[in-house]
C-alpha cells in the first residue's frame, strides 16, 4: 500500500498540482506586504488560463501563450488596483466582483471567439515543454519532478528565493514593506505608497497569469470554463499560512499540492472522484484550523 | 425641452447606480462589438428576450433564486459578516430538501412544507460549520465559507452518484420529485411557482425584522462598529452563529425551490452553473441589503439574464455577457461611492495605522 502511493509519480502529481498555487500566492504575498488586501488571485489565474490558450492558439506557440498570459493577468490587475487603491474602494467587494467578471468574461469569450462551449481543445495549442536539467534530473523520486520542469515551473521554484532577498534585502523590499506596515511613515520618507501598491498589484496579476498559464498549457493542455477551480482561493490562504514570509508561502503551498496530488492518486486507486476533488479544500481548511490566530487582518477588515 | 432633457440626463448621471448601469452597457456594447456582432441588435434580442413572451414568466421565476440568495447574504452583511457560501449552503440544502420530497412518506401538504424544512435546516447545518469555525477557532468567515463550496459540491455530486442515484439515467441525478409532491404554479405571469409568495413573505419578515426589532437594529451595529456593538452589550459571537444560521437556511430553502419547484431532479452541478448565489451577492451588494431595493435589482439582473439567453439562442452571443455586466455595475459602484457600513470599517483600521505610524 505505502509503495504504491509514494513514488516519483506522485512527487511529480503534488509539484504540479503546487506550481499554479504557489505562483499566485507568491502574487498574494507581495500584494499582503505591500498593504493591499488581495482575493483576486482566482479570478487572474482564470484570465491567465484563459489568455495562454488563446494566444498559444493563435500563435501555436507556448512562449508566446504564456507572454500573453502574463500580460493579460497584469492588465486584469489595474481593475483591482484602480477600485481598490486608487479609488479606495471597499478591497472586499471590488475582489469578488472581479473574479466574477473574470469567469463571466473567460465563458463569455470561450463560445464567441472559439465557437465551443465548455472546454476547448484543439492541435492549435502548443503545450509547454519540459526541460530536463542534466544529472539533477536523474537522482530518484524527487529528480524528474522538480528538475523536469516548465518554464513557469522553474520561474516559480526560482521566485521564491529570489522574493525573499527582494523583501528582505534591497531597498524597494524595504520601502514597500514600509508601504504596507506604516504608511504615513513611509510617506512621510518620500515614498510614494500608490506606486507601490500598483506595482505589487501588477506583480500579483503578473504571478497568477504565469500560474494561469502553467495550468492551462503545463498541466493541461486546454482550457475549460472555472478551470482555476478555487485554486487562487487556496493560494489565499497559503499567504495566511505562511505569513506572507517566501518560505512559509512554499511550504504553504506544498500543503496543498500534496493534497491534491495525493488525491489524484488515491482516485487512480479507486477512490470516488467526487471524494479525491474535495481532498485539498478540506485539506486547507484542516491547516487553517490548526494554524489558528494568524488572520487578525482579515478578521478585522470583516469587522469581527 | 432640451432643457428638461438635460436635466433629467444630468440627474441620471450624478446618480451613482444609474450612472454605473449606464456605464456598464456601455462597456457590454463594446465588448460586444469587439467579438463581431451588433450591440444594438444584441440588446434589444435581449430586452425582449427579458420582457416579451414566455419572457417574462422566465424573468420573474429567475428573480426568486436570485432575490432569495441575495436575502441569504444580506443577513449576515449587515452584521459585518461576509457569507461567499451561499453555493455550498444552496446545494446542500437543495439536496436535503429534494430527498425528502422524494422520501418521505406522507400527504403532499405535509411533503412539501417539510421538504422546505429540510432544506432549511441542511443548509443552516452548513453555514454553521464557519461560523463556529469563527467564534470558536477564529477562522474568517470570508475564506472557510468560500472553501465549503467545493467539498458541499464534491459530497453532493457523490450522494447523486452512488447512494440516491436515478438507475435509468447515465448523468448524476436523483430520481424525479413524484408529481404530487412538486411546489405548485400560480396563475399569476402565466405559471410562475408559488415559491414567489414565500420569498415575498421572507422580504416582508426581513424588512420589519430589520428596522422594527432589537436584534434586527443589533445587527446593523455591529456592522457600523463591531467593538461598539460587543461594548454596548450584544453578544457578538452569538450574533455571527444566529445571522450564519438564517442565511445558509434561506440558501437551503431555495435550493429546495429550485429542484422540487423548478427542475424536480437533483442533477448534480445544475444548482451551481447559472451561478445564483454569485448574483444575489451582487444584487445583495448593489441594494446595500435593503430588502426593498433587493426586489428591484434582483429583478435587473434576472431580467438580464433570461434577455442574456434569449440574445444566445436569437444572435449567437453567449449568455455570460450579462455575468460579465452585473460585475462591472458592482466594481463601479464600489469604485465610485464605497458601501457606506464597510468603509467606516476600513477607515478605522486605516485611523489605527495612521497613530502607530506616527508615534
Amino acid at each position: 500500500m505505502f509503495e504504491q502511493l509514494f513514488d516519483s509519480a506522485l512527487v511529480e502529481s503534488v509539484v504540479r498540482a503546487l506550481i499554479p498555487i504557489l505562483l499566485a500566492a507568491l502574487g498574494g504575498m507581495i500584494c499582503d506586504r505591500a498593504g493591499v488586501f488581495q482575493i483576486s488571485l482566482e479570478g487572474m489565474m482564470l484570465v491567465g488560463a484563459f489568455a495562454a490558450v488563446a494566444g498559444s492558439y493563435l500563435a501555436t506557440s507556448a512562449t508566446v501563450g504564456t507572454v500573453i498570459a502574463m500580460a493579460a493577468g497584469s492588465a486584469f490587475s489595474l481593475v483591482l488596483a484602480y477600485g481598490a487603491v486608487s479609488r479606495q474602494g471597499d478591497p472586499i467587494v471590488i475582489g469578488v466582483a472581479v473574479n466574477l467578471l473574470a469567469l463571466g468574461l473567460t465563458s463569455f469569450l470561450l463560445p464567441q471567439l472559439f465557437g465551443v462551449r465548455g472546454v476547448f481543445q484543439d492541435p492549435r495549442v502548443d503545450g509547454l515543454n519540459r526541460f530536463p536539467i542534466p544529472f539533477l534530473s536523474d537522482i530518484p523520486i524527487v529528480g524528474p519532478a522538480i528538475f523536469r520542469s516548465t518554464i513557469p515551473g522553474y520561474l516559480a521554484m526560482l521566485a521564491v528565493p529570489a522574493l525573499w532577498v527582494f523583501l528582505f534585502r534591497t531597498p524597494i523590499g524595504l520601502r514597500l514593506r514600509g508601504v504596507g506596515e506604516r504608511p504615513v511613515s513611509a510617506e512621510t520618507l518620500g515614498v510614494n505608497p500608490t506606486q507601490y501598491k500598483y506595482a505589487a498589484v501588477v506583480a500579483s496579476g503578473m504571478l497568477c497569469g504565469l500560474a494561469g498559464a502553467q495550468l492551462a498549457l503545463g498541466n493541461v493542455v486546454q482550457f475549460s470554463e472555472n478551470m482555476s477551480s478555487g485554486r487562487g482561493w487556496i493560494a489565499v490562504v497559503a499567504v495566511m499560512l505562511g505569513r506572507a514570509h517566501p518560505a512559509g508561502v512554499l511550504g504553504a503551498s506544498a500543503l496543498f499540492g500534496a493534497a491534491e496530488g495525493l488525491g489524484f492518486r488515491l482516485q487512480g486507486n479507486g477512490l470516488p472522484v467526487q471524494i479525491t476533488d474535495a481532498l485539498p479544500y478540506v485539506a486547507t481548511l484542516v491547516a487553517l484550523a490548526l494554524a489558528r490566530k494568524r488572520f487578525k487582518r482579515i478578521l478585522e477588515l470583516t469587522a469581527a | 425641452m432640451a432643457e428638461t432633457l438635460r436635466a433629467s440626463t444630468n440627474r441620471v448621471l450624478r446618480n451613482p447606480v444609474a450612472f454605473s448601469i449606464v456605464l456598464s452597457l456601455l462597456i457590454g456594447a463594446a465588448i460586444i462589438a469587439a467579438t463581431g456582432t451588433n450591440p444594438l441588435l444584441a440588446y434589444s434580442e435581449m430586452v425582449r428576450g427579458a420582457l416579451t413572451g414566455s419572457g417574462l414568466r422566465n424573468t420573474v421565476s429567475r428573480m426568486i433564486p436570485i432575490v432569495g440568495m441575495a436575502l441569504a447574504i444580506s443577513i449576515p452583511f449587515r452584521a459585518g459578516v461576509i457569507n461567499l457560501g451561499g453555493e455550498g449552503q444552496m446545494v446542500i440544502g437543495g439536496l436535503a430538501g429534494t430527498l425528502a420530497a422524494i422520501y418521505l412518506p406522507l400527504p403532499p401538504v405535509l411533503v412539501i412544507p417539510l421538504a422546505l424544512v429540510a432544506g432549511m435546516v441542511a443548509g443552516a447545518l452548513w453555514a454553521l460549520l464557519p461560523a463556529i469555525g469563527q467564534t470558536a477557532l477564529k477562522l474568517p468567515i470570508l475564506i472557510s465559507s468560500l472553501l465549503l463550496n467545493y467539498p458541499a459540491r464534491a459530497l453532493t455530486g457523490y450522494m447523486v452518484r452512488f447512494p440516491f442515484a436515478d438507475p435509468t439515467v447515465t448523468s448524476s441525478s436523483t430520481v424525479p420529485v413524484p408529481e404530487s409532491n412538486r411546489i405548485p404554479k400560480l396563475a399569476l405571469f402565466d405559471g410562475v411557482s408559488a415559491s414567489l409568495v414565500l420569498l415575498i413573505l421572507l422580504l416582508i419578515g426581513v424588512a420589519l425584522f430589520n428596522l422594527r426589532t432589537v436584534p434586527g437594529y443589533e445587527t446593523r451595529m455591529t456592522g457600523l462598529n463591531s467593538r461598539f456593538s460587543r461594548y454596548g452589550g450584544v453578544a457578538v459571537d452569538r450574533q455571527v452563529v444566529w445571522v450564519m444560521l438564517a442565511s445558509g437556511g434561506i440558501a437551503g430553502m431555495i435550493g429546495t425551490h429550485l429542484v422540487v419547484g423548478e427542475t424536480y431532479r437533483f442533477l448534480d452541478g445544475d444548482l451551481v452553473v447559472s451561478g445564483f448565489a454569485w448574483s444575489g451577492l451582487l444584487v445583495a451588494l448593489l441594494a446595500r441589503h435593503r430588502p426593498g431595493p433587493m426586489l428591484a435589482a434582483g429583478a435587473f439582473f434576472a431580467a438580464l439574464q433570461i434577455g442574456g439567453l434569449a440574445m444566445q439562442r436569437n444572435v449567437n452571443v453567449p449568455w455570460q455577457i450579462a455575468q460579465v455586466l452585473q460585475a462591472v455595475v458592482i466594481i463601479m459602484i464600489a469604485g465610485r461611492f464605497v458601501l457606506k457600513a464597510r468603509r467606516e470599517t476600513a477607515a478605522v483600521i486605516e485611523g489605527e495605522t495612521t497613530v502607530t505610524g506616527e508615534v
